[in-house]
């Protein structure tokens, strides 16, 4: 048994759990937040995508010791006093999604892409995204969405 | 229940195409037998019935039985019930708004339940493209009825005239007289007969059909709420994993499960090629797999080439089909070996493909619970599948119970394209979980996903065709060994015709893709037009136009070519296809980036033309034609299972590769809508034109023809 704390999603939270599991394991296993996914256990889909201390990583090939007293948060952060995140509205105005399972992780990975290029070229957003996988080929909407998403941040930001 | 087997297969022969050898191979396991009802689940609340909706090709099952479409209850929640399901492809919206577009309410008024077999009427599976122009009409035909029956009922209760009752604001109002659905609803009493034919809302009025809509989930989508089978809450429930053998195809020898056994709270199950654990938590039952040493018997694999022989030594040769089929394995006009041998000029080609992998991004996963009701054994299982009723049946045998004592709930799938239709992980779970005694989850891995599920078959096409020197086609002869019957028949006009399928043995697990192998003959199809094109020096996009009498097929052609710039196209890689396929009439022009030293192409612009009749949701439509075009350049150009021995090696991401960011051009959709033409249904035809219009770009700015796919193994075989 092996005991992981991080801090998810703004709070601090404690886990007694067996040792060896993932990031992945421990958030929906153990903190029951189901909204990163298992796609791959490779690092090679994105499905499983969040952010620790700001970056996006895979949870799948991060172990949770790894994630020890690290800022982790997830999807279900994301949304602050009932309002969606511009992230999340882009996607949703754009329709950019099919069957939804790769959103979570897609959005996850736009928010870390744009806190570093808020105003990101096409082919930057596909550079950036590239280890993101959408089976169902939503991928032109998305690159579509992840730039609005960068000007609705601008324009939230001057208010 | 064997004879109910038998006649829902009976009815899958007419109704889909024979290469959907999963639906119509055994059961993936066949337990032994075990030692050891319904309209309450959707609570208080009135059920309504109609027995003339039922879709005319429905199963004979489904025909047989009542359907149940409609559920109001006193707190005036309208719930829609269909035995479709929700893979991505939208179903749940348009059904939703198609709905509310007959009872006048708006679209987040209704709820839908769907895929939940103990509570809904079967509606066949959700494949072939048949959720619009079956299943649609079904629930539009059923909200009218009900619509009419409510306003019969009000006028009678409030002595007014029928004409006088309106639906307004999501209630029925007459004068001074208002009640909502779930007050009219109560009024059963008083209700009587549904009326025959209600009248459907004419196309001119629509309101909520035809428009852009975006998806009824997609808030729960970019929240995270959004459960598929994997998320579902896990408490009481037991985790399970499965031993698999490295090959592709063994029986197990030995096992030795010793470790496995000294884990605390780890079960395993042992039975004849079976062999699985449970545990506390997933990681532990993964944990406890991969400690248990098996040794099995393997089976080789032949190559691909021995493969493609064997197809062709294996064949069956195609009869004709019954009357009303479908997909017929033989579509024959006029004698085609009389025209080819008379015909001034003949060419012949051959095309293959290798086997694909579905690769969801969701994988498999269900969760079994066994239960007693009235002192007998009744299954629950819950899982994302495109049949929730097949895999019923298939649960049903496998365990030898009675069809009615188990009980599919389909979850939402993350993507399933033709994947989702066997209950391969939903026999596993229930397997674990008659032995845990407790619901088990059973969740696969991506490598399982790769290499215990079934794939698209490979296939070999031989072409014959004869035409004369202006340019016009005389005669046509078309084999398709082992990938299937869809999109077989010739759409080009010719007077004598024969296209046949051949089914063989195959050595690998095969089934249902997206489309089906409407993509095989497709490409064939449409690259040996090309080739004749290129040996009688005529534009392609020219000698296809000459050979259409189809006016819908002429103009997407021609509008797609100008909006490709088909015209301008020197010093430019493009490439043409066009296609019939599921009543939808398709052209595609698209523009590659081709590396003739590397053997590589990209796709930089694909400009879609697509007329499926009346247009019930266009952004929705675009969506799935987009999606389609980015699916299909995977199979197109790289996608392709590997294996070597007994076993696959394309076992991870890293080594099967799916389309990503990089590989997504720009693509241009443009919708011909015609209202009142019965909509198709396309989620799976305009991936049938990508494969080869890619070919036809490298072929025009390479010169090189090339007849397998994927393309680019093609290119790299190729001599130098
Ligand atoms: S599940 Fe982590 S990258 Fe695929
Ligand atoms: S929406 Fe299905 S995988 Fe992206």
């Amino acid at each position: 048994m092996a005991e992981y704390r991080i801090v998810l999603n703004g709070s601090e939270r404690r886990w007694e759990a067996p040792g060896g599991l993932s990031l992945l394991d421990l958030i929906r296993d153990y903190a029951g937040l189901t909204g990163a996914k298992y796609g791959c256990g490779e690092g090679q889909c994105g499905a499983c995508t969040v952010l620790m201390n700001g970056r996006a990583v895979s949870a799948c090939i991060t172990p949770a010791e790894a994630a020890q007293g690290a800022e982790v948060n997830t999807i279900e952060g994301l949304a602050k006093g009932g309002r969606i995140h511009p992230v999340q509205q882009a996607f949703l105005e754009r329709s950019a999604l099919q069957c939804g399972f790769c959103t979570p992780g897609m959005i996850m990975g736009a928010v870390a892409l744009l806190a570093s290029t808020p105003e990101p070229s096409e082919e930057q957003v596909r550079k950036g995204m590239a280890k993101h996988i959408c089976r169902c080929g939503a991928y032109p909407r998305i690159v579509e969405a992840i730039q609005l998403a960068g000007r609705l941040q601008r324009e939230a930001r001057r208010g | 229940m064997d004879s109910l087997k038998a006649r829902y297969i009976a009815s899958l022969e007419i109704e889909l195409e024979p290469e959907r050898y999963e639906l119509f191979s055994d059961a993936t396991w066949r337990f032994s037998p075990t030692r050891r009802e319904v309209l309450g689940r959707l609570g208080a609340g009135v059920l309504f019935v109609f027995t003339a909706p039922v879709p005319a090709r429905a199963s004979a099952e489904a025909k047989d039985a009542l359907s149940t479409r409609f559920h109001i209850s006193p707190t005036n929640v309208v719930t829609l019930l269909t035995g479709k399901v929700e893979l991505g492809q939208g179903a749940r919206t348009l059904l939703t708004r198609a709905a509310a577009e007959e009872l006048r309410l708006p679209p987040e008024r209704v709820l839908i339940t769907m895929g939940d077999t103990g509570l809904v009427p079967d509606d066949g599976g959700t494949w072939a493209s048949l959720t619009t122009p079956e299943t649609l009409p079904a629930v539009r035909r059923a909200a009218a009825a009900l619509r009419e029956l409510l306003i019969d009922t009000a006028a009678k209760l409030w002595g007014a005239p029928r004409e006088s009752v309106r639906i307004e604001g999501g209630a029925f109002v007459s004068g001074p007289h208002r009640r909502d659905f779930g007050q009219m609803a109560e009024l059963r009493a008083v209700m009587s007969g549904i009326p025959a034919g209600a009248p459907l809302t004419p196309p001119s009025e629509w309101r909520f059909l035809g428009q852009p809509a975006g998806q009824a989930d997609g808030w729960s989508c970019v929240t995270g709420e959004k459960q598929f089978t994997a998320d579902l809450p896990a408490a009481g429930m037991l985790h399970g994993a499965v031993v698999r053998p490295r090959a592709h195809t063994a029986r197990l020898v030995e096992a030795d499960s010793e470790e496995a056994g000294r884990m605390p709270g780890v079960r395993i199950v042992r039975e004849g090629d079976f062999l699985g654990v449970t545990a506390l938590e997933p990681a532990a039952a993964r944990r406890a797999a991969r400690s248990i040493k098996a040794k099995w018997d393997e089976t080789p694999l032949p190559d691909f080439a021995a493969m493609l022989e064997g197809f062709r030594k294996g064949a069956r040769a195609p009869v004709p089909p019954k009357p009303g089929v479908r997909y017929p394995a033989l579509v024959t006009k006029g004698d085609a070996a009389a025209a080819l041998s008379g015909a001034p000029f003949r060419h012949e080609s051959t095309y293959s493909l290798r086997p694909i992998a579905h690769t969801a991004l969701e994988p498999r996963a269900a969760i079994a619970e066994w239960s007693k009701v009235n002192g007998q054994d009744f299954l629950t299982v819950r899982g994302g599948t495109q049949a929730p009723f097949a895999v019923r049946l298939e649960l049903a045998e496998a365990f030898r119970l009675a069809p009615e004592r188990v009980r599919v709930i389909a979850a939402d799938c993350g993507g399933a394209f033709g994947g989702k239709q066997r209950g391969e992980v939903f026999l596993e779970a229930a397997r674990l979980a008659r032995d845990a005694g407790k619901p088990v989850r059973l969740v696969w891995s991506r490598e399982e996903e790769l290499t215990v599920a079934y794939s698209r078959p490979a296939g070999v096409i031989d072409v014959k065709s004869g035409f004369n020197p202006q340019g016009q086609l005389l005669a046509w002869e078309f084999h398709n060994y082992n990938s299937g019957a869809a999109g077989l028949p010739m759409h080009y006009d010719v007077e004598a015709s024969w296209c046949g399928f051949h089914a063989a043995p195959a050595p690998l697990r095969q089934g249902s893709y997206r489309s089906l192998a409407a993509v095989a003959n497709t490409f064939a199809r449409e690259s040996h037009m090309e080739e004749v094109a290129a040996r009688l020096e005529l534009d392609p996009v020219e000698f296809r136009l000459r050979n259409t009498v189809d006016a819908r097929l002429r103009e997407v052609m021609e509008k797609a070519a100008a909006l490709g710039g088909w015209q301008g196209r020197r010093g430019k890689a493009l490439g043409f296809a066009a296609n019939i396929e599921k009543d939808a009439r398709l052209a595609l022009c698209v523009e590659a980036a081709v590396d003739p030293a590397a053997r590589t192409a990209r796709l930089v612009r694909a400009v879609m033309v697509f007329d499926p009749g009346a247009v019930l949701n266009p952004d929705h439509l675009k969506n799935q034609i987009e999606g389609a075009i980015l699916q299909g350049l995977g199979g197109a150009l790289f996608e392709e299972i590997r294996w070597e021995g007994t076993a696959f090696v394309s076992r991870r991401l890293t080594s099967y590769r799916v389309p990503r960011f990089q590989d997504s051009p720009k693509v241009e959709v443009h919708l011909i809508d015609r209202r009142t033409v019965e909509p198709a249904g396309a989620g799976e035809s305009p991936i049938t034109v990508v494969a080869p219009a890619i070919a036809s770009a490298i072929f025009h700015s390479t010169g090189k023809r090339l007849r397998s796919l994927p393309l680019e193994r093609a290119w790299r075989e190729l001599p130098a």
